[in-house]
């Protein structure tokens, strides 16, 4: 693969990492206000209460997340505040999640595709907190808790098919939240793949090749090849070893394959370009 | 097309039937009856109120109210008055399964052999898709549920056979699967696997698991979808022969109602007032004739 085709395909890995990346940084500034608010100089300054509770943070939490979910042209479905089991003093399970207009879930309508100048309705998700129901998840064994709990680090989620929150193909950003040196929860957000696929396959379309965007395990998010669906996983010689870094948070490095695809991780997003050599 | 025609009259007849007609209020009966029965609302549970209820189901108040004084009666909930009063579940494992047997002997042999179509059709091609899909997180996640289960009881069985098939569907990626997959347990699990109640039947749901976990480890996708039908094929030919003795039991000569109605009609009594399975009330004709096809 000679040196031109390097830069461009460095080029679109830099240009979906630069419609992935503020998310991750938006997720990261929520985890700032809500550290602060939780333990420190500045400790119950929002909510006014000296002790984490429900009923005080959700307001915040909505405050946080709220104005994003309804910014128009926003990326993101849903958000929130999702409490370690325990750490809130009047809710031993507690997910303080919000999803936006464009969400349809639980509401019996069709997929809202953000009709310009609707009113925003921004709602609440309605989470089984009943340890005893037979609809409760322990949500700290799915992926987008159990990973930021092992490693302390952001993590991607996804794509995957969210039956606790959006019903959709989702990914889903998600950061631990600490309080005087242990996690207390994560704040994150989702994304409709769907939409996430509008905004970059035009992006990928600019490598004259076929050229797919999978996630740490493989897995296609979007690709400019049709027969490549999105969902399935990516089965090629030495990818999985090229993606490895990826899979245990580290930044990665481009590697060229034997087949003669060039894999190139998209900046921090944890999300891998594979670009095939033009025809 | 003598079928087609019948259908539109029906169809017909259903388009101008009363809004407020028996048909919606058994319908929330149905739905919330199948919930209490499935475990998804739990003992004790308050169920929203009758305008609540109403506005989510989207039906008229006197249709949740009619569906609610159901309920009381088949001693599925009861209701308090007062400050802190409302509708609350009542669950109990005896009465859950009369209603779970009193729904197969309702359902003809083609209706159930139709749901077994209809689950084999979901679960097979979830099965199928899943193990070209599947990465190690998600084979990990499948072992999870399987160590999990709970094998001693028929609820902890169908209630790991329902996580485990809900795992695969959304192993496919496929969020249609899923929801199907979801809407088709809470409509017809505890029917469907009824034959959990087996000890037998439970080693084989679990045998069937790794069977199916092993077919997605090896990308077999042909391999998981036969295992899954195969299985689901299995609990509907339990159900149809489990019919057949009910039915039997029930008419042993094909003549007069039998101990078994009294015992539905007695399921049917509020809980306060049943005794026990074996003191039976005298079945009243119109309730000992229903679901029992003449």
């Amino acid at each position: 693969m000679s040196t031109t085709l390097d830069l461009a395909a460095e080029h679109i890995a830099r240009r979906v990492a630069s419609t992935i990346e503020p998310l991750l940084a938006m997720v990261d500034g929520w985890r700032g206000v809500l550290e602060a608010e939780l333990s420190g100089p500045f400790a119950g300054a929002l909510t006014g209460s000296s002790t984490a509770q429900a009923a005080t943070l959700d307001a915040v939490v909505e405050a946080l997340v709220g104005a994003e979910l309804e910014r128009d042209g926003a990326l993101i479905t849903g958000a929130g505040f999702v409490a370690s089991p325990g750490f809130l003093a009047d809710a031993q399970w507690h997910l303080a999640w919000w999803l936006s207009s464009a969400n349809s879930f639980g509401t019996g309508a069709g997929t809202g595709t953000g009709a310009a100048g609707a009113a925003p309705t921004l709602r609440r998700l309605e989470a089984v907190s009943d340890p005893d129901s037979e609809q409760f998840r322990d949500y700290t064994t799915l992926e987008w808790w159990r990973v930021p709990a092992r490693t302390g680090r952001r993590h991607l989620t996804g794509p995957y098919v969210d039956y606790l929150c959006t019903d959709d193909y989702t990914v889903t950003i998600t950061t631990p939240v600490m309080a005087d040196g242990e996690m207390v929860g994560v704040v994150g957000t989702d994304a409709y793949v769907a939409r996430l696929e509008r905004e970059l396959l035009p992006v990928l379309r600019e490598w004259g090749g076929a050229c797919t965007l999978v996630n740490a395990s493989g897995r296609i998010l979007a690709s400019t090849d049709s027969r490549r669906a999105t969902g399935a996983l990516l089965r090629l010689d030495g990818l999985s070893e090229a993606l490895a870094p990826l899979h245990e948070e580290h930044p990665g490095h481009a590697a060229l394959l034997g087949g003669g695809e060039f894999v190139l991780p998209c900046g921090d997003t944890t999300l891998a370009l594979v670009a095939e050599a033009p025809a | 097309m003598p079928h087609a025609a019948g259908r539109t009259d029906a169809t017909r007849a259903v388009v101008f039937a009363p809004l407020e007609g028996a048909g919606r209020a058994e319908l929330v009966e149905q739905r919330i009856t199948d919930a209490i029965v499935a475990g998804v609302l739990r003992d004790g549970e308050r169920l929203p109120s009758e305008s609540d209820l109403a506005g989510r189901l989207g039906v008229a108040v006197v249709t949740a109210r009619e569906a609610l004084v159901a309920l009381r009666d088949n001693g599925l909930v009861h209701t308090r008055r007062g400050r802190d009063g409302g509708s609350f579940v009542t669950f109990d494992p005896d009465a859950s399964t009369r209603i779970v047997e009193r729904r197969l002997r309702a359902l003809s042999r083609v209706e159930l052999r139709d749901l077994s179509l209809h689950y084999s059709a979901i679960a097979g091609m979830a099965a199928e898709v899943a193990a070209d899909r599947a990465s190690d997180d998600d084979l990990a996640s499948l072992a999870d549920i399987d160590a999990r289960a709970d094998l001693a009881t028929a609820g902890g069985a169908r209630r790991a056979v329902g996580r485990f098939q809900l795992e695969v569907a959304a192993v496919s990626q496929s969020p249609r699967l899923v929801q199907e997959e979801l809407r088709l347990q809470a409509e017809a699990g505890p029917l469907l696997w009824m034959c959990l109640r087996e000890e037998d039947a439970r080693d084989r749901s679990r045998s069937v698991r790794l069977d199916v976990i092993q077919a997605i480890r090896d990308v077999q996708p042909e391999r998981a979808r036969r295992v899954t039908t195969e299985h689901i094929a299995q609990a509907v030919q339990w159900l149809v022969d489990e019919k057949s003795r009910i039915d039997q039991a029930s008419h042993p000569a094909g003549g007069a109602a039998s101990a078994l109605d009294a015992l539905d009609a007695a399921s049917v009594t509020p809980m306060e007032h049943r005794t026990g399975a074996d003191q039976a009330v005298p079945a009243e004709p119109a309730e000992a004739a229903e679901g029992t096809p003449a």
